[in-house]
């Protein structure tokens, strides 16, 4: 009875699993295989691949004058945007957690830009980012800096993007605001009758017990950063002089833009490899820069 | 006391301060789609226009067919949210609850398939649908959201799934409810709020995303919000009124779904964030 019982429970089971067994096959599984089978052609989409072994890898790190560009401008711009992104939203939720008036609202406003379409904000960033006309100049004269050429400059463009990627971070401010409403009072308050300030209870209760909560968001985000797109797209199209050439970009370039499917199948495994060695090198360091408790 | 005071109203201040910063980009949006290209490019540049301007929304909706691209957008975006809730609770259902052969196997290949950049796949994906001679129109699109919903929202609904006694499950196979029955009646009503947030997620992903429509869709007619803006600004590049305008009207949709489910929103993320 009961081994009948089980047979019925398999059999149902795998089909409510049934669509997510196809997602599998055919989104991971098949596209991995075929991604490797495709980069080691030539394929455009306009005549049969013709077989090309490793050529396109050797092009790409011997030849591709573009590929530096695109490793660097990526990384500049993941670490710019987690760095900076990591610190604006924990201490804007630090700022909240105060017992301030209004944090409701607030948190909504904080909020907001997460769910904006990106192209949409882009382009009001654009303009406010523009060196001529733009208020963000503007604002620097008026407190008496000289203007910057934001998206004009190799060196400003990235961090130019990163600003505005990083406008849309509400997300980590209401994940660390809800992290630090969840730390125990009694915590905070054994600090003040050791006679701790609030530098002690941010270092030694806060960071500690928030950490894992940290370093998840910080994986997720570089992650996610890694693949930065659309703001290349919608507003730079990887100028100037390749400085935003980021690799998500770079590969969609390549691929549906100029038709070279198996060239940029072979980028985006590169980029696959890239994305995996930064993520764990981040997660197996992490037990040197994070505070965990009883360390 | 007055000190501990003054340090709080200090403290808002700053907050409030800092959330003006923030929302400012919205504001400009707004005053600028009301302005003539002369006030645009005044400076130093003026708060509000000079002369309000709104017929720049029925000039922009000339070029940029507001109302097409929000039908086509919905048109991906609703059978996809369905998909997806559909898909992702009926696999999260086999995990948390039946029992069958290499179960630990495929809740690994679910989660590990979470780790997988979507954008390392587009290609070999793009050279199925095209082999199959649906490389043009919405299907691409739509199909992904019925294959499983995504790793992590399967993850997210198991996982609550799991708080959940089987002692309900015990009494509805008692009183003979099946299965099927058994996941729609007793137990999704029990994780009502983790299925709005999943839902109101889903929505604005599918709703502001761009890669997708850029590779799949050519006809500007079937083109969505987000592809039509894109395509309008680069167009249309220094006609910064009309862009301004179009942009308004692009975010909106997206604010107004935001003020309506802001607590499911704020909770999704918070689940996401903290329990995951």
């Amino acid at each position: 009875m009961k081994t009948l019982g089980r047979g019925k429970d398999s059999l149902a089971a795998y089909l409510f699993l049934l669509p997510a067994i196809l997602g599998l096959v055919f989104y991971t599984f098949i596209p991995i295989l075929g991604v490797i089978g495709i980069s080691l052609t030539d394929w455009t989409g306009l005549k049969p691949p013709v077989f090309v072994g490793l050529g396109n890898f050797r092009e790409i790190f011997t030849e591709d004058i573009f590929f530096p560009h695109s490793v660097t401008s990526t990384l500049y711009f993941a670490f710019f945007t987690v760095i900076t992104g990591t610190v604006y939203s924990f201490a804007v939720a630090t700022l909240l957690n105060q017992r301030i008036g209004g944090r409701g609202v607030l948190r909504s406003v904080f909020f907001l830009p997460y769910v904006v379409p990106v192209i949409g904000a882009a382009i009001v960033w654009a303009w406010m980012f523009e060196s001529n006309f733009g208020v963000i100049n503007y604002g620097l004269n008026l407190v008496g800096l000289n203007k910057v050429k934001w998206l004009g400059d190799e060196l400003t463009a990235t961090p130019a993007l990163g600003i505005m990627s990083v406008w849309g971070f509400g997300n980590f401010i209401v994940i660390y605001l809800a992290g630090l409403q969840g730390i125990p009072r009694t915590y905070l308050e054994a600090v003040d009758i050791d006679g701790g300030n609030a530098w002690h209870k941010f270092r030694h209760v806060t960071l500690p017990l928030l950490s894992p909560v940290i370093l998840f968001n910080v994986l997720m985000s570089i992650v996610v950063n890694l693949q930065v797109f659309v703001p290349a797209l919608s507003i730079t199209r990887g100028a100037p002089n390749s400085s935003t050439l980021y690799m998500v970009y770079f590969v969609f370039r390549e691929g549906f833009q100029n038709n070279r499917f198996g060239y940029a199948s072979a980028l985006s495994l590169i980029f696959f490899a890239f994305i995996a060695v930064v993520t764990a090198v981040i997660y197996v360091t992490s037990r040197k820069w994070m505070f965990f408790e009883g360390e | 006391m007055k000190s501990r005071v003054q340090y709080n109203a200090a403290l808002t201040a700053v907050v409030a301060l800092i959330g003006l910063a923030c929302i400012f980009p919205f504001f400009w949006m707004l005053r600028s789609s009301f302005m003539g290209n002369i006030d645009i490019y005044q400076y130093p540049p003026v708060l509000l226009p000079k002369v309000w301007k709104f017929e720049n929304y029925p000039a922009a909706l000339t070029i940029f067919p507001f109302g097409r691209y929000f039908l086509n957008t919905l048109t991906i975006t609703l059978p996809s949210v369905f998909g997806v809730l559909l898909t992702s609770t009926m696999a999260a259902y086999a995990l948390a609850r039946l029992d069958f052969p290499f179960k630990k196997g495929m809740f690994a290949l679910v989660i590990g398939s979470m780790l997988m950049p979507g954008t390392v796949t587009i290609i070999p994906i793009f050279k199925m649908w095209t082999t199959v001679h649906l490389g043009s129109g919405y299907i691409p699109l739509i199909v992904p959201a019925f294959l499983g919903g995504g790793a992590f929202n399967i993850f997210l609904c198991r996982q609550f799934l799991m708080t959940i006694p089987r002692d309900l499950d015990e009494a509805a196979r008692i009183d003979g409810a099946g299965k099927v029955r058994t996941l729609v009646r007793i137990l999704l009503p029990l994780i009502k709020p983790v299925l709005i947030s999943i839902g109101l997620f889903t929505f604005i992903i599918y709703w502001n995303d761009v890669l997708g429509p850029l590779i799949y869709v050519n006809r500007n007619e079937m083109n969505t919000i987000s592809q039509g803006l894109a395509n309008f600004r680069a167009g249309y590049g220094t006609d910064y009124r009309a862009i301004m305008a179009a942009s308004c009207m692009s975010v909106a949709p997206a604010v107004a779904l935001y003020f309506i489910g802001q607590k499911y929103f704020i909770e999704g993320i918070v689940m996401s964030g903290l329990k995951a």
